[in-house]
């Protein structure tokens, strides 16, 4: 059967990259991401997650191998029509900036010349934070000002959502909310999600991840079959146990480490 | 949407009300419609070019604050302060000392604009570090190099062998008492640019204010359109320097007072803060020629006295974009 996730939809291969001076900080690395996708970008701090997700979003341009998007080299498209079909949200969310959120969130619509179905209310009922819609950004919760993003990159009308660690500095309580949030989303707008994170019980529960070290990837697929003792050892350097819930649910605990 | 419309419309009124306080009010009132031939010509050549120079001026420099501060993500970027006016005025001096006339009319205007983009190009290196703009290296750059061309301007002008040729570069100090119709025109043509050119690329400039990977996201060329709007503000500031000389703290003032009052995005800002810098340099200068007749003290003064304290206070505040 040939679904969407055996052609690709973002894709990229060969990649080589290194910041100004240094010796390659990625090299030879290559993924392929299918449509409908939820993908954990896994890896130790400086392992290169950030780096990857802003080659895949042609933010940083690799020196050799190439990035393309629906079978279409990315350096290919203009700015407005790649915006349409694939969006960026950095790690950082700087809170100095002084818009409220229902300008940030009509901002989703800058690559369009006519816009699209989705209004700023839509958006912002879809994350709920439709009674904030007046509120300056900088007022926000940690939580809502996440959602406010979400929900400019919702209203922007992409297929590809390229999330750099969006858990970061979240509660549990946000942090799970987010994710099914972005879940909901995958399955009423279709959206096709890859997102760096660092906690790997929320990534155990994914249905796909990419393990990376140092700019190359240890493992991707299942993440019963990636985030073993073995893997998370390597790429962590740290030793912890995979355990089972009743249920049946994979949890990871390194309380050892510190007795 | 409806309520940035009624409040561009309080300002386009007071705007009008502080422009006609500004003809009619001097040492002497004058009322246009009960006027002798004297006082009419008063009002026409005189006090009509100024308030007129005045409102131009205040508007190229509001509109120039509020795009700068927006594509260099900081607060207190306005282009006195990044000795961008300063650069300008040293450019169109050269071009007045050196008989320089190869544009026209338009000659001091293009060096001023060229003077500009060559000292904005400096400051902008000089704060560039590790793929960034750092605030701090920004602010002292072009306070160095204003201190710098102001005072190779004053060496220029005390050295000048030329009377006239002195007398002629005093505006460039800030001095809107010399002002007449002949400038007027070379003025317009280049605030007319660069409102146009910056209120075309406000969305973009919205963009940068979320940051460069933003933009990008949003489908913009982040460095090309940083270089557009700075061109904008070239054009802006070679019409400010050619109207009235270097005044400064309107482009840092203005648009703090229009985020507060109209909002924050760029494509209201950028309008209001035009409108709101021609009421607030017609008012100074209605204050400077007025309070302590028949002396008239430069409107850069009273600008500076209501400016640098507001400096200080936001240098002492954080977050002031968002606030």
């Amino acid at each position: 059967m040939s679904s969407a996730s055996d052609t690709g939809i973002l894709e990229l291969s060969g990649i080589r990259f290194s910041y100004s001076g240094g010796s390659a900080f990625v090299d030879n690395l290559g993924f392929r991401i299918g449509e409908g996708e939820f993908i954990g970008l896994l890896g130790a701090n400086g392992s290169g997650k950030s780096t990857i997700l802003k080659i895949a979003a042609g933010i940083l341009t690799p020196s050799a191998g190439e990035v393309s998007l629906w079978n279409k080299p990315l350096h290919a498209y203009n700015n407005k029509d790649r915006a349409k079909l694939l969006c960026y949200l950095p790690q950082s969310l700087d809170m100095t900036i002084p818009f409220t959120v229902s300008e940030l969130v009509g901002m989703g619509l800058y690559p369009y010349d006519i816009a699209p179905e989705m209004s700023v209310d839509d958006a912002l009922d879809l994350v709920g934070l439709r009674d904030k819609a007046q509120s300056r950004i900088s007022d926000l919760s940690g939580g809502e000002r996440r959602r406010a993003f979400v929900a400019m990159t919702l209203i922007q009308g992409a297929g590809i959502f390229l999330l750099d660690e969006p858990l970061a500095n979240l509660d549990i309580r946000y942090q799970i909310e987010l994710v099914k949030l972005l879940r909901d989303l995958r399955t009423a707008r279709k959206i096709t999600v890859v997102m760096a994170l660092h906690d790997i019980n929320i990534a155990l529960q994914f249905e796909k991840v990419i393990l990376i070290k140092k700019g190359t990837i240890i493992g991707q697929g299942r993440p019963e079959d990636i985030l073993t003792e073995e893997n998370i050892s390597e790429a962590f350097g740290v030793q912890v146990k995979i355990m089972r819930h009743p249920d049946g649910k994979a949890y990871i605990s390194y309380a050892e480490n510190f007795s | 949407m409806k309520n940035i419309t009624l409040r561009i419309g309080i300002v386009l009124v007071l705007l009008a009300v502080v422009f006609l306080a500004s003809v009619v009010a001097g040492p002497r009132m004058i009322n246009p419609f009960t006027a002798d031939p004297i006082s009419r010509e008063i009002l026409f050549s005189i006090r009509a070019p100024r308030s007129i120079v005045a409102l131009l001026m205040g508007m190229a420099l509001g509109a120039s604050g509020a795009v700068l501060q927006g594509i260099l993500r900081n607060p207190l970027a306005d282009p006195y302060i990044l000795g961008i006016s300063s650069g300008a005025s040293l450019s169109a001096a050269l071009g007045i000392l050196g008989g320089l006339s190869i544009f026209g009319s338009f000659t001091i205007p293009v060096f001023a604009f060229i003077g500009a983009l060559f000292t904005g190009g400096i400051v902008g290196v000089m704060g560039w570090k590790r793929g960034g703009i750092w605030p701090e290296r920004l602010l002292l750059a072009g306070v160095g190099l204003s201190f710098l061309f102001s005072s190779l301007l004053m060496l220029m002008m005390t050295i000048s062998s030329d009377e006239g040729l002195r007398k002629a570069m005093l505006w460039i100090f800030g001095d809107l008492s010399m002002s007449d119709w002949s400038r007027i025109p070379y003025g317009l043509f280049f605030i007319a640019g660069g409102i146009a050119l910056s209120a075309m690329r406000a969305r973009a400039l919205n963009a940068l204010i979320l940051g460069d990977e933003f933009a990008y996201s949003l489908g913009f060329s982040p460095h090309r359109e940083r270089g557009m709007l700075f061109v904008s503000v070239g054009l802006l500031t070679a019409a400010s320097v050619s109207l009235g000389g270097m005044i400064g703290f309107i482009g840092l003032l203005v648009p703090h007072m229009m985020r507060f009052f109209i909002g924050s995005d760029s494509r209201g800002l950028i309008l209001s803060s035009a409108l709101g810098g021609g009421i607030l340099l017609c008012l100074a200068d209605l204050i400077s020629r007025t309070i302590m007749p028949p002396m008239e003290l430069p409107a850069g003064i009273i600008t500076a006295i209501i400016g640098s304290p507001y400096f200080l206070y936001l240098l002492r505040k954080k977050n002031v974009l968002g606030v």
